[in-house]
Formats: C-alpha cells, structure tokens, sequence
C-alpha cells in the first residue's frame, strides 16, 4: 500500500460535471509506494516506458519511477529527497498522457488557448515555439487552456472535447522574453525552462477544439487548411503523445486507419506559417490572434 | 482489350472527405493522398474496366488529350502496383 503523496493534482471546487474528468480526476491519484520494474515479465529500462493493456510504467531515469494501473491510480516509486519538482514534471506529461490513452480519451502534443468558447491548439516539434505563441497569445487576452499535452474526449458528438490539464505553462528563458512575461520557478531540477503565469488567465473546460493549427516557417504570416491526408499524418506523428496513443489503442493497421480518418474529418486543421526570428516575432502572434477571432 | 488491374481490398484501407481519398497500405502503414485525376483513376480499378475505357471516362472529365491521358494512367497505375495496392495477376 502507498502513502499519499505531499503534493496532489489540484482538486476542482465541486465535483467535475464531465464524465471523462472525474475518471481522470479518480485514475490519476498518486501515492509514494515501491513500483515494479517490469510490464507483463519483461523489465523497463531506465529512461523508457512500457503500456500494456491496463498498466504502464515509466522509469524517469535510475532514481523514479512511475507505476499507473487502471482502477488503482499512481505510485511513484522515488527516494525521499527527490526534488518535487522532477516529479511534477513527469506526472502532468507522461504519465497523465499515458493515462489518458489507457482510458480512451486521445493525448495530442499541443499548447491551447480559449476564445469564444473554443479551444484553438497549437501543434509542431519540440522547439517549434508552441509554448512561447500560447504564452504572448496570453499577453494579446487570450486565456490559456493548455500546455505541451493537450487531452481529447474523442466520444463527444460534433467537435472533440478538449479536457483541462494542468495550466503551467513552460518557457526557455528566451521564449519568456520574447512572449514579454517574466520567467518565474524553474521547472524541475535538471530541466532549464520556467514556469510562467498565463497573461490572460486560464480557461477552464471541457471546451470543444475549433482547430488544431500546425507551427511552419515562413517568412511571411499565412493559414492554410490541411487536407485529409495531411490530418491524418498530424495526428499521427512521431511525439511520445501518439506514440502512447497507438500504444493504448494496440489496434491492427485498419482498424487504427479507421480511427484516424475518423478524428481527423472531425477537427479543423490548418498549417500557420510565420517568421521564426525574433524580431518579427510580434507580426506572427498578431497573425495568430487575428485568425483565432476569425479576421481572416 | 486490355483489362485494368483491379485495386486489392486486402491490401488497403481508404477513407474519403470531398474530393479527397486516403489510402493506407495495410502492410507497411504507408498512406497516400489522392485528388483530382489520382482520385478519379483510383475509383476507376475496380476490376470492371478495360485501359480504353478508363481512359474515354478519365478525357470526359479531365482536359488533355487521349494520349497524354493514357500516359498519365499507365504511369499512375504503375505506381499503385509498385506500392502493393493492386491484385497480382
């Protein structure tokens, strides 16, 4: 048995309304324990994860580990001295987002904000500047609704669901600078971005996904739809997000195909190209908002 | 009369939104985009046409001449057969 942990996932007021948000809010409990270092016989390496059909273990490096199964919510498995930060970390991306796959909601690599009732994502590699565009949006009054990992209630009739996760929004030192906020705790021990406090406040949700935007480079600022095709291959992708989606779903090629084409026809996507030097970083968050207020 | 390879089902997954038709090549996970002329000569391999009579329906909707069309076939069909989609035989 575990002991709670000192630090909790922040517990709504009331009672979640969203049937996909009190599962979240019940699955994701954590507690110190001694976690396992192996899925279905076969050990984890340090620095990898492993999901199976009903549980998922991640191994942070040598010193903590992540054990999640369905129905018995988290251990954390950590020396007393562990920095909560480290641990905080890894429970609000991985292993929230593992958790998410496990219980049929769908984890997209995404920073979001809230306008009219909506969610607009923002989507692209590590560094393609998603945090750094959601945190200026922030500054232009556009309340934040996510970051980095961005959770989708796909059983919703109409536009997916976009589910609340955790607010903390992550910036570099430079991305801080030139969103114009100011960097605040660093967020974990070994991990050299801070923590920033959203210009606009949060948003809170479930809120429908008016769109799924993909960050390109360009040098002028412009939208385009994306295609089917092109939809499908975003959902798709290469980030540990789908990766643990695909791994959940443990799904033959047709039926995942089916799936994809499925949520992809329901999510309006668009590819936002914009100048990536900093010195024209202001006409880019200025192109975004404009086309989030549908001044296109 | 030459016949029309026919696209294999047990290769493929497809979807479609408009105009557009996704492929997924069930073996690799491979997926191809096909609009406009690719589109409409991927409906056409359903193992119920000759390469004449695709062509006559492709010069009907799109613009070009026979010849430059049955070309276009020829090397798209290619290309579907090279990526696994169509029946062997």
């Amino acid at each position: 048995m575990g002991r709670p942990l000192a630090f909790q996932p922040a517990a709504p007021a009331d009672a979640p309304a969203h049937p996909a948000l009190a599962m979240l809010a019940a699955e994701t409990r954590i507690r110190r324990g001694e976690a396992p270092l192996s899925v279905g016989g076969v050990a984890v390496a340090p620095g990898t994860w492993c999901l199976g059909r009903e549980e998922f273990l991640l191994r942070a490096g040598e010193a903590i580990t992540f054990y999640y199964r369905r129905g018995a919510g988290v251990l954390v498995d950590a020396p007393d001295d562990s920095d909560p930060r480290d641990i905080r970390l890894w429970r609000e991306g991985t292993v929230h987002a593992a958790i998410a796959a496990l219980n049929g909601l769908v984890p997209l690599h995404a920073s979001a904000v809230a306008h009219d009732g909506q969610v607009y994502a923002f989507t692209g590699p590590a560094g393609a500047g998603k945090s750094t565009l959601v945190a200026a949006l922030g500054k232009a009054g556009f309340a934040q609704f996510s970051d980095d990992t961005l959770i989708l209630d796909p059983s919703a009739l109409g536009a997916p669901l976009c589910l609340p996760g955790h607010k903390r929004t992550k910036l570099w030192p430079e991305g801080a600078r030139l969103a114009g906020v100011e960097p605040g705790e660093q967020v974990a021990s070994d991990y050299a971005k801070h923590v920033v406090e959203p210009a606009a406040g949060t948003a809170p949700g479930p809120l429908p996904l008016a769109a799924l935007i993909e960050l390109a480079v360009e040098d002028e600022p412009r939208f385009a739809p994306l295609g089917l095709g092109e939809r499908i291959a975003l959902l798709e992708g290469d980030h540990y997000t789908a990766q643990l989606w695909r791994a959940a779903a443990a799904q033959p090629r047709d039926l995942r195909f089916a799936e994809l084409a499925a949520l992809a026809g329901r999510i309006p996507m668009a590819r936002f190209w914009r100048p990536f030097e900093a010195s024209r970083f202001d006409a880019g968050v200025a192109a975004a908002a404009r086309y989030i207020r549908g001044e296109r | 009369m030459t016949a029309l390879p026919a696209k294999d089902p047990a290769r493929f997954a497809e979807t479609r939104i408009g105009d557009e038709v996704v492929v997924m090549n069930l073996a690799t996970g491979d997926f191809f985009s096909l609009e406009g002329a690719a589109a409409a000569i991927w409906e056409l391999l359903d193992g119920r046409r000759d390469r004449a009579g695709a062509v006559a329906e492709l010069a009907a909707r799109f613009a070009g001449e026979p010849g430059e069309i049955a070309a276009d076939l020829d090397r798209f069909v290619a290309e579907l057969e090279e990526a696994g989609l169509l029946a062997r035989g």
